[in-house]
């Protein structure tokens, strides 16, 4: 039987291929990734280079920078007491808007896992307020915080207290926009603890039950150390926002003008970067403000993350 | 054979990547290259004088002009001022755009400026001084010289100022609305007090006293007042500065005086105002009501303060629904002649602006005749000095008669006269925030006036002489 070899074939001119079948892949995937990739660039790490770039300038954004070295930061510190007001100011609402609005989803989440009858109307309720715009949300507790006429105080009046001053009073102010942001910023975190409880074994708990346990050593010692990889999460997503609350300052203080809301107690960080951006034709100080404010946050989202090894349970193995 | 490997002949990440940084560099650098309306005003000045010549436009042009104008009433009357402009200006066509509401229009601004692009006119709030110390106005002195009508002495001298920097002119204010005290006739009446203006106190301590006689207090809470001069309103600042015989800024010597003697006693006289007769808690007070302005929700407007200080447009935009009276501000212990303050309405021409000759054309026509179309619909008083006494807004024609129309109008235009030079910093806003931060202080009893007054002055001093430096 004659067997056709090679070199029976008829000669076919083979092209060789211009671009391999691999480059070819790649470079299909890097034309899909292109449009997020020029944003990133374009949009994200650009300004991000330019403004490390224009904290170390005197920029009004009307002139060309000019090169000043680190004077920015040394009045930062040393010679601009809104700088340390807004610090202040900021803090006071990291450290009391951070805890509350996580045990607030956390609580709301545990009612809202219940089998009851029309449950899900309940979610979407309890989500809504975090779909609304915050220059919405913010003018309708402006309306509610009222000192003469809000439904607040008239609230507190009927049980026997006092009035309170609200967004008109320096005590009372960053309290008030704390209670705004709750309203509008727990419902995410809500449904992630809703997603983290439904991951939380069933047969777990009923071990629990069938040892014992009452419905808070259930919570205690089975929920809360499963849901603490949830925890973490919104952990650090609320100290992000938390460190950027800008739309209700700026709102509720009158856009920052001439005073953020009395005797400025709602100068937020990113509100004096504003002010001193656009307000005050400052652009190199508020872009060293926005850097300083960069490394702090880098430095406390680590300073959790290693934190996290001591009380974050991961229910198969590390990390 | 196997197929090509990894690493081989592969595009990179990194070759990508450099690509792309290299394409999105260049296309970077290629970017940088309110109120109800009134019955029916009529849309032409009255007494329309001839258009001077387009000599230096010689072609048509069209003018690009930012701005910032947004309630329902200015929607009505742009098209009618920048239609009769075209009108007279044949050669020339507006387009104007809103590049944003509030702070947002001043980032818009700014944006265009930076990236090169700036309008051929631009309105502001803010005063020119503050863009003119940083390069980025045209001076406009030559063309005034020539011009026919916004001629330098053809403008209220310190509402002119107002536009100046280092002794040249930046920009023409259309209007200048004055501050002044509204009263309620009625509860002012039941003091025997007349409408009279001559009747009306003279002095800080005989206004004082008129105010006591209104303040009713319930279980600590003030229920009613006669002035509040302390609450809102802070643009009238340098005008009770120079009440008492103090200055806040001085332009001819680029210095702050914040903390002055008079402005020291200025503010303690607030501070025992606010004691005497309000209890001494500005945070109480404030709970107790709205006590800033003739605004509706304001205590003025709801008949619970005989007196609050506004500007000349609150006259038809508050919509006082009683009898009201304008009156002068009375004099400080240390000063010896009544001042107002007033906020303008700036036009100004950006530098690198394409059509710089038609450019004030359309500002000159807009802060002088033209402005008679915006003055029917609203009070902001004109800048011009040759503004028709004639022409009255449409609404307080309305809603009183022309006569007392005519009245209230002459009494801004009068006043504008003892106007206080103001708007006259490089770092005007910066000095307003922290002058108003420092009397805020002050009023919650946090600091002295001396101390805050003094902090305020090294800051200002500070921030003015860094920004002086460039």
């Amino acid at each position: 039987m004659a067997s056709i070899t090679p070199a029976d074939q008829p000669p076919v001119a083979r092209r060789a291929p211009r671009l391999s079948k691999q480059l070819r892949r790649d470079l299909q995937a890097y034309l899909f990734l292109a449009p997020w990739l020029f944003s990133l660039l374009a949009f994200t790490a650009y300004p991000m280079i330019a403004s490390f770039y224009f904290s170390l300038t005197k920029y009004s954004i009307l002139n060309p920078p000019r090169w000043i070295g680190v004077d920015n930061f040394v009045t930062m510190f040393t010679n601009d007491p809104l700088y340390w007001k807004a610090v202040a100011n900021t803090a006071y609402y990291t450290f009391v808007s951070v805890p509350l609005s996580i045990v607030v989803a956390l609580g709301l989440a545990l009612l809202l896992n219940q089998r009851a009858r029309g449950i899900g109307i309940y979610r979407t309720i309890y989500y809504l307020p975090s779909l609304m715009p915050v220059v919405a949300s913010t003018l309708l507790w402006l309306v509610l915080l009222d000192p003469r006429l809000g439904l607040v105080n008239i609230g507190l009046q009927a049980i026997g207290l006092p009035k309170l001053g609200w967004l008109s009073s320096a005590d009372w102010s960053k309290p008030g926009i704390i209670l705004m942001s709750l309203w509008t910023g727990t419902g995410s975190a809500m449904l992630i603890f809703l997603a983290g409880l439904k991951d939380v074994p069933s047969s777990l708990l009923e071990a629990a039950m069938i040892d014992g346990a009452n419905g808070w050593q259930r919570l205690r010692h089975v929920t809360i150390p499963l849901l603490t990889p949830t925890i973490f999460f919104n952990l650090i997503m609320s100290i992000i926002a938390s460190f950027q609350v800008f739309g209700p300052a700026y709102v509720a203080g009158d856009g920052g003008a001439r005073q953020a809301g009395p005797l400025n107690s709602l100068l937020m960080y990113m509100l004096l970067i504003y002010r001193n951006a656009f307000r005050f034709f400052e652009m190199g100080y508020a872009s060293a403000l926005a850097l300083v404010m960069f490394i702090v946050l880098v430095a406390l989202t680590l300073a959790v993350v290693r934190s996290s090894d001591s009380w974050v349970h991961y229910e198969v193995g590390r990390r | 054979m196997g197929h090509d490997t990894h690493g081989t002949n592969r595009f990179g990440r990194r070759s990508f990547l450099r690509a792309l940084l290299g394409g999105s560099g260049a296309a970077l650098l290629a970017a940088c290259g309110q109120a109800a309306s009134p019955a029916a005003p009529t849309a032409a000045p009255a007494e329309p004088a001839a258009p001077p010549t387009v000599e230096s436009v010689s072609g048509p042009v069209t003018l690009t002009w930012s701005n910032r104008y947004s309630t329902a009433t200015t929607q009505e009357i742009l098209p009618l001022m920048v239609g009769e402009f075209e009108k007279q200006y044949p050669n020339i066509k507006v387009d104007y755009e809103n590049p944003g509401v509030g702070d947002a229009y001043v980032e818009g601004l700014l944006a265009k400026i930076a990236g090169g692009n700036p309008p051929d006119v631009a309105t502001l709030y803010e005063p020119p001084a503050e863009f003119a110390a940083r390069g980025s106005l045209l001076a406009i002195d030559d063309y005034m010289a020539s011009a026919a009508t916004a001629k330098p002495d053809a403008f209220y001298p310190s509402v002119l100022k107002s536009t100046q920097w280092q002794g040249k002119t930046y920009g023409l204010p259309s209007s200048a609305g004055a501050g002044a005290i509204y009263t309620n006739t009625a509860m002012l009446g039941t003091a025997g007090v007349s409408a009279d203006r001559d009747a009306f106190p003279k002095t800080w301590d005989d206004l004082k006293a008129l105010s006591a006689q209104f303040v009713t207090v319930t279980d600590g809470e003030v229920q009613q007042a006669g002035f509040v001069p302390f609450v809102g309103n802070s643009w009238l600042y340098p005008a009770w500065s120079a009440m008492n015989g103090g200055q806040i800024y001085d332009s001819a010597a680029n210095a702050y005086r914040i903390d002055s003697d008079q402005n020291v006693e200025w503010i303690e006289y607030w501070v025992k105002w606010l004691d005497d007769q309000y209890g001494g808690n500005l945070e109480q007070l404030t709970i107790a009501g709205n006590w800033a302005g003739t605004y509706p929700d304001s205590a003025f407007h709801l008949g619970r303060a005989a007196m609050a200080t506004e500007g000349s447009w609150a006259s038809t935009d508050a919509e006082i629904p009683f009898d009201w009276e304008v009156m002068r501000f009375p004099v400080g212990p240390s000063g010896s002649k009544s001042f107002t303050a007033f906020w303008p309405n700036w036009w100004v021409i950006p530098q690198g602006a394409k059509q710089p000759e038609a450019a004030f054309q359309f500002i000159e026509f807009v802060a002088t005749r033209g402005w008679e179309i915006w003055y029917q619909y609203i009070m902001d008083t004109p800048s011009w000095r040759g503004f028709p006494p004639s022409v009255l807004t449409t609404k307080l024609v309305n809603q009183t008669s022309p006569e007392r129309a005519a009245n209230v109008n002459t009494f801004f235009a009068n006043y504008l006269e003892d106007a206080v030079e103001m708007w006259t910093s490089p770092v005007e806003t910066f000095a307003q925030d922290t002058l108003t931060a420092a009397i805020d202080e002050v009023l919650n009893k946090r600091k002295s006036a001396k101390d805050a007054l003094a902090e305020a002055q090294a800051t200002c001093q500070a921030k003015l002489d860094e920004t002086l430096k460039g």
